[in-house]
């Protein structure tokens, strides 16, 4: 078994977590009374997959990097919700555009997914996100399953999520519990919500966004745990870890330029000699 | 630490607008020892950028006397905040949005087409009563400070602000009320984080001046970035599960809860015909069915339309009048202007249903508008057999297929309500009895009796769903790697 957790970590981590994502989705689907528009799931499929396609071919890049472009349609298929073709048409290109386009030394800024919800749910209001959706009975397995996946297949960026999720706790528990004396199942109930731990382990670890130093990428995250923290509760933001990340995602080039490190690549450098986006 | 507090309260104070729509949501509190429970709630909530409008009713069963409400709010509410309306408001927004059955039917095979719509709606009982006494309050220092004291319509009201909750707990009690013990869990918190109580005792002379025979729902507005509605106190003194149905009035789209699954009812089935004349039962078993299955902890959205005035259709079917003008007015809607109906001034509802208890229910209902403006209803359907002349071929084809549907709507009837539909057998072959077919049209339906099976204790879908799924995905995925690590 120890040749066997080394060399899975060899795995492209996306394979799991486009294995993940469509659980989770499936699962809502199946039993959690989520509605899903076949049409409309369709165009933000198209809009990501074609955009990733479009650019690809313009900056002669692998389509390799089309699997990232569907782990973000996944991951927007599962959070935003909108009422017309339109939005999801325009929230998956502009977020596959943006990875392209609003670039930094060589890594893009936001997360793709992140800076749709940012723009359609927040600025625009033409989507909403339903963080309720999720149901609370079977949160602790979607967390060990998720947290249990990352450590096995992919070790270098769940400290991150760690660290965000640890940091928030700490903070939650201390306001709600400690300072306005809610009981402990207030607290549980506030972290028995899926789009928060989907954000966890597949948004904020995203690691073509998150600082390269580990160090720098716990304290980043920290921070956004930070951010979260007020927005969720001085400013009662729907949602907070989303604005949060959009902030922190302005910050990572702050961050590694004070804490260098050998950039992220998504495949092991020996069988990858091309830059995936 | 007080000196903190104090630093710290006008921050709190700021942000924590909470909306507390206290749905009425507050506990009743008893005095001289009356049984109370709070079982069912009605709120109207309007809520357009921060302003909230809440407007609480209540069945309260009892002497008005003993009636009394305690709310937390987020700031000290100004006399022009506070007032009563008609409790035909919520009359008319019930019969408007309730969930309800619709009958068709079938077309003559051999003859000419008639289809008729007729729609029932569930029935709601409500009932108050009058009655009261003012009470005296006497001076106090427990840590609680009158903000402000008002007379509106038949209430006093008071606007208190607390140090702490024993201290509020035993104000109240020695100014009469009877706080249950287990208030003090939620009193702390609300205290903690600034918020002011909303407490209301009818003022008996001017109930008697209003010449009502009931109380009037309360309404309040407040201006706070959080919209939510504080369930907790309410829980306080009821005992076991209690309903709350909210009609929320937005001008973006529909409100679904943000803490709480949100779900649609389940709608658009087709059950048996004498479902007609159990249609309250059957709702109400279908509810604690589905509320069971969801885990006891689910939302429940039963209708969402577009109920601008002079635009578009606002029911299909309507068993009610949509709401009118005027009635959107009085529960709170400012934004509407009728020069321009369609110019961004649409008013979206949204009736939720929830049945909560405090194991399920840690937390105070949080929503958010959506954009979502897509027409919903909680609605079923009765198919009646046609009638008349059955000699032509088509006939045959149709009523040999009445049976099977009738089984069909068996089915249905079973799983969506857990009736013991072995009882109904007869109800498949009926249809094939021209004389019992033409006495049902007529309405004339057979006696029946239901047996009722406990809803199920229910979890969110199969838990081993996940399971088996983690562990294929893993196995999936380590295959190809175990393959080369042992070749």
């Amino acid at each position: 078994m120890a040749t066997v957790f080394p060399s899975l970590r060899q795995q492209d981590p996306r394979n799991f977590q486009l294995l993940y994502l469509g659980l989770f989705l499936s699962y809502g689907i199946a039993f959690l009374g989520w509605h899903r528009d076949w049409f409309q799931t369709l165009v933000l499929w198209c809009s990501c997959l074609g955009t990733q396609y479009l650019f690809c071919r313009l900056y002669g890049k692998s389509l390799d990097a089309l699997k990232s472009a569907m782990i973000t349609a996944l991951g927007l298929t599962l959070l935003l919700r909108a009422g017309s073709p339109w939005v999801y048409a325009g929230a998956g290109s502009l977020a596959i555009a943006s990875k392209f386009l609003i670039r930094f030394r060589g890594k893009h800024l936001f997360n793709p997914a992140n800076l749709a919800l940012v723009v359609w749910v927040l600025l625009l209001k033409q989507a909403w996100v339903s963080p309720g959706q999720w149901g609370s009975s079977a949160i602790l397995i979607y967390f060990i399953g998720a947290a249990g996946m990352m450590v096995l297949f992919r070790s270098s960026r769940v400290d991150t999520a760690f660290s965000f999720l640890g940091v928030l706790f700490v903070l939650e528990a201390t306001r709600n519990c400690l300072y306005l004396g809610w009981p402990a199942d207030y607290l549980f109930h506030r972290f028995s919500n899926g789009s928060l731990l989907l954000f966890s382990f597949f948004m904020i670890t995203d690691p073509m966004t998150t600082p390269d130093r580990r160090a720098a990428r716990m304290l980043w995250a920290a921070l956004t745990a930070l951010i979260t923290f007020l927005l969720g509760n001085f400013m009662y933001l729907q949602n907070a870890p989303v604005p949060a990340l959009f902030i922190m995602s302005l910050c990572t080039p702050l961050f590694d330029s004070l804490w260098k490190a050998e950039r992220f690549q998504w495949l092991p450098r020996k069988t990858s000699n091309y830059q995936t986006i | 630490m007080n000196i903190l507090k104090k630093l710290l309260l006008p921050v709190v104070l700021t942000c924590l607008s909470a909306v507390e729509t206290q749905a009425f949501c507050g506990f009743y509190v008893a005095k001289a020892g009356a049984s109370l429970y709070n079982e069912k709630s009605e709120v109207i909530m309007v809520r357009d950028g921060q302003r909230t409008v809440i407007t609480m009713s209540n069945d309260f069963k009892g002497a008005a006397t003993d009636f009394a409400m305690v709310v937390p709010v987020p700031h000290v509410l100004k006399e022009q905040d506070i007032r009563v309306v008609d409790r035909g408001l919520f009359d008319r927004f019930d019969a408007y949005s309730s969930p309800r059955l619709v009958e068709y039917f079938d077309p003559a095979p051999c003859g000419y087409r008639e289809v008729s719509v007729v729609t029932k709606r569930m029935m709601r009982s409500a009932n108050e009563s009058t009655d009261d006494v003012r009470e005296q309050l006497s001076e106090v220092d427990y840590g609680v400070h009158i903000e402000a004291s008002y007379t509106v319509g038949e209430y006093d009201i008071l606007i208190l602000s607390a140090e702490e909750s024993n201290g509020l707990k035993t104000w109240l009690i020695k100014n009469g009320y009877k706080i249950p013990e287990s208030a003090n869990e939620v009193l702390q918190p609300y205290i903690n984080s600034g918020m002011k109580f909303f407490v209301v005792k009818v003022n008996l002379e001017a109930a008697a001046q209003t010449g009502y025979q009931y109380l009037r729902p309360i309404q309040i507005s407040m201006n706070t970035d959080k919209f939510m509605l504080p369930i907790r106190l309410g829980m306080a003194n009821s005992k076991g599960e209690q309903d709350l149905i909210i009609y929320a009035i937005t001008r973006g789209g529909a409100v679904e809860t943000t803490n709480y699954r949100n779900l649609r009812m389940v709608t658009g089935r087709t059950v048996p015909t004498f479902v007609k004349t159990h249609f309250d039962r059957f709702y109400t078993d279908l509810f604690a069915r589905q509320h069971g299955n969801e885990g006891r902890n689910a939302v429940f959205t039963e209708y969402a339309w577009d109920v601008t005035p002079n635009w578009g259709i606002k029911c299909d079917p309507c068993v009610g009048n949509p709401p009118q003008y005027n009635d959107l007015i009085s529960a709170g809607v400012d934004w509407l202007d009728m020069s321009n109906p369609q110019g961004g001034n649409g008013a979206f509802f949204t009736r939720m249903h929830v049945r909560y208890g405090r194991a399920q229910f840690p937390q105070d209902l949080m929503f958010n508008t959506t954009s979502n403006r897509e027409s919903y209803q909680a609605r079923y359907i009765i198919n009646w057999p046609a009638g008349g002349d059955m000699s032509c071929p088509e006939a045959r084809k149709y009523l040999s297929g009445l049976p099977n549907r009738r089984r069909m709507e068996l089915m249905e009837l079973g799983a969506l309500t857990g009736w013991d539909i072995s009882l109904y057998k007869q109800y498949e072959q009926d249809g094939m009895d021209p004389g019992i077919r033409e006495g049902e049209q007529k309405g004339m339906l057979p006696i029946r009796y239901n047996k009722r099976n406990d809803p199920p204790a229910g979890g969110q879908g199969p838990v081993w769903f996940l399971l088996a799924g983690i562990l294929a995905t893993g196995l999936l995925l380590a295959l190809p790697v175990l393959k080369r690590a042992h070749p």
